[in-house]
């Protein structure tokens, strides 16, 4: 193993993937327990959950692409794309079942005014809750969340497997980082957020400086390990 | 009342030390027993130890679980879970791969082990300074956790391949998938018992056998999968252990559960009058 050039742009590849990763789980809409009981917006389960679930389908779909291909930017396009589609997929269906199943109107008591569309939202936020539905603001920071968790996945993937072409070891190490990242970024943000929008959000520089620091560490080690035989 | 051994009473907290030589300890001892009984004796069956020693791990892992999140994480206990796996993947790959560059094959399980802790304490320590947690025994805490992590992962491998070379890891296990169900079971060994008893009435004595007894199902489940890649011999002994000890640690954990649950007491039916 010798570190030469291509080495270093390979680590810092997986250190500004796992960095995505950290900053791209801010972004997407968590609301946990309350959430599941239409208290809370955002999505009913663990942020880990739902953003492993997103890099994930990235990190699949990014596979894919390098079945085929070598050139890094289709490769990336594919796992941001993948993942975002993963999201909008939840975010959507779970509004379906806000809207027509549970019947709770799609309301957040965190802003004033919904940032997009510019509605009032206190009129329609049940005393005691902190809104209801998933807004338009969520969707769109649910995706752009995807986006960011999507390309760090496949930017993490890339190298390693330039490093070691193995599809599988490649895929699973780049899920450990990836789920060191969401982790640490989940505990930044303690639990749930809305997206952009939500005042917890400006907490993400301390997670940039937690997955920095934890990713330098993890990509250091990375780059060593061969395929095997 | 003595239902498939065990105290009749509420043993006394173990201590986390304790249970970190004896959770960490036992599976280097099970591995490395394993690996050498194996390939003294030219035969695969005494995989399994490596299996039941992975088991120790993860109870120490759910220990560490147990001991962080009893101050409260605010993300739910699973993640801690993963993230103990993520750390612990990192750890097995990395000690495997450069003990098969040094060309120490055996060597990789100890640097995975002291790679993982040292990784585990750093995460430990950006959890307390940077991101404020405040939690005095994080740093301990997610030591032990990553360190479970990788030897779960380690000894279930081990028990999946049969060898501690890097390259019949990557062969086996790796290549094959079976490293996903590795990484799920072990995740649950890890952080389910905690998430299954947390609660005012907690109490470790459950918590931990109820680690044991998931445990033994990953040891069911790497059994099925070393069908494919050990002898039949060697699985099935893998399997009836696994399956032994989970109905062991079923009815222990259902005697627990019985002892701490709270008491169902007839009142009778409502006086006339009430009705």
């Amino acid at each position: 193993m010798n570190f030469d050039a291509l080495t270093i742009v390979y680590i810092l590849e997986i250190i500004v993937g796992g960095l995505l990763v950290g900053v791209g789980v801010h972004f997407v809409p968590v609301g946990g327990a309350p959430a599941a009981m239409a208290q809370a917006t955002g999505v009913g389960t663990g942020t880990v959950q739902l953003a492993a679930g997103s890099g994930l389908t990235g990190l699949l779909a990014a596979g894919l692409m390098m079945s085929v291909t070598d050139n890094i930017w289709p490769i990336l396009a594919s796992g941001a794309v993948g993942a975002m589609i993963m999201i909008d997929a939840t975010m959507m269906v779970g509004g379906w079942i806000y809207a027509y199943a549970v019947g709770a109107p799609f309301a957040s008591a965190k802003v004033n005014y919904d940032p997009i569309t510019g509605y009032s939202q206190p009129p329609y936020v049940a005393p005691g809750t902190v809104g209801q539905g998933i807004p338009t603001v969520s969707f769109v920071s649910g995706t752009i969340g995807g986006f960011m968790g999507g390309l760090g996945g496949a930017l993490i993937y890339y190298p390693l497997m330039m490093i070691n072409h193995n599809p599988s070891l490649s895929a699973l190490f780049a899920i450990g980082i990836f789920l060191v990242n969401a982790v640490l970024a989940s505990w930044n943000i303690q639990g749930t957020i809305e997206g952009f929008h939500d005042p917890k959000f400006k907490r993400w520089t301390k997670a940039f400086r937690s997955c920095l620091v934890a990713t330098l560490i993890l990509a250091l080690v990375a780059v060593t390990i061969t395929g095997g035989a | 009342m003595t239902v498939a051994g065990g105290a009749p009473t509420a043993p006394a907290a173990i201590p986390a030390e304790k249970l970190r030589i004896y959770g960490l300890g036992g599976a280097l001892v099970g591995i490395y027993l394993a690996a050498v009984l194996n390939s003294v004796l030219d035969t695969d069956i005494f995989s399994v130890l490596a299996a039941v020693g992975a088991v120790a791990a993860a109870v120490t892992g759910a220990n560490a679980v147990r001991r962080v999140c009893g101050y409260g994480i605010g993300t739910g206990v699973p993640s801690i879970g993963m993230l103990a796996l993520g750390m612990g993947i990192v750890g097995a790959s990395f000690g495997f791969s450069t003990a098969q560059q040094l060309g120490v094959s055996m060597a990789g399980v100890i640097i995975a082990l002291v790679y993982a802790m040292v990784f585990g304490y750093i995460v430990g320590t950006i959890a307390n300074k940077v991101l404020g947690f405040g939690i005095p025994i994080m740093e301990e805490g997610l030591t032990d956790l990553s360190g479970a992590g990788a030897m779960a992962i380690i000894g279930w491998s081990y028990a999946i391949s049969g060898s501690l070379a890097y390259v019949d890891l990557v062969d086996k296990v790796f290549n094959t998938g079976y490293l996903a169900i590795v990484f799920i079971c072990g995740g649950l060994a890890i952080l389910h018992p905690f998430n299954a008893n947390l609660g005012p009435d907690e109490k470790q004595d459950r918590t931990l056998v109820n680690g044991l007894m998931v445990g033994s199902l990953a040891v069911v489940a790497v059994g099925l999968c070393s069908l494919a890649t050990l002898s039949a011999a060697a699985a099935l002994i893998t399997i009836i252990i696994g399956a032994a000890a989970w109905y062991y640690f079923y009815v222990w954990y259902y005697r627990l559960v019985k002892r701490d649950a709270a008491a169902v007491v007839g009142t009778g039916l409502l006086p006339p009058s009430a009705l």
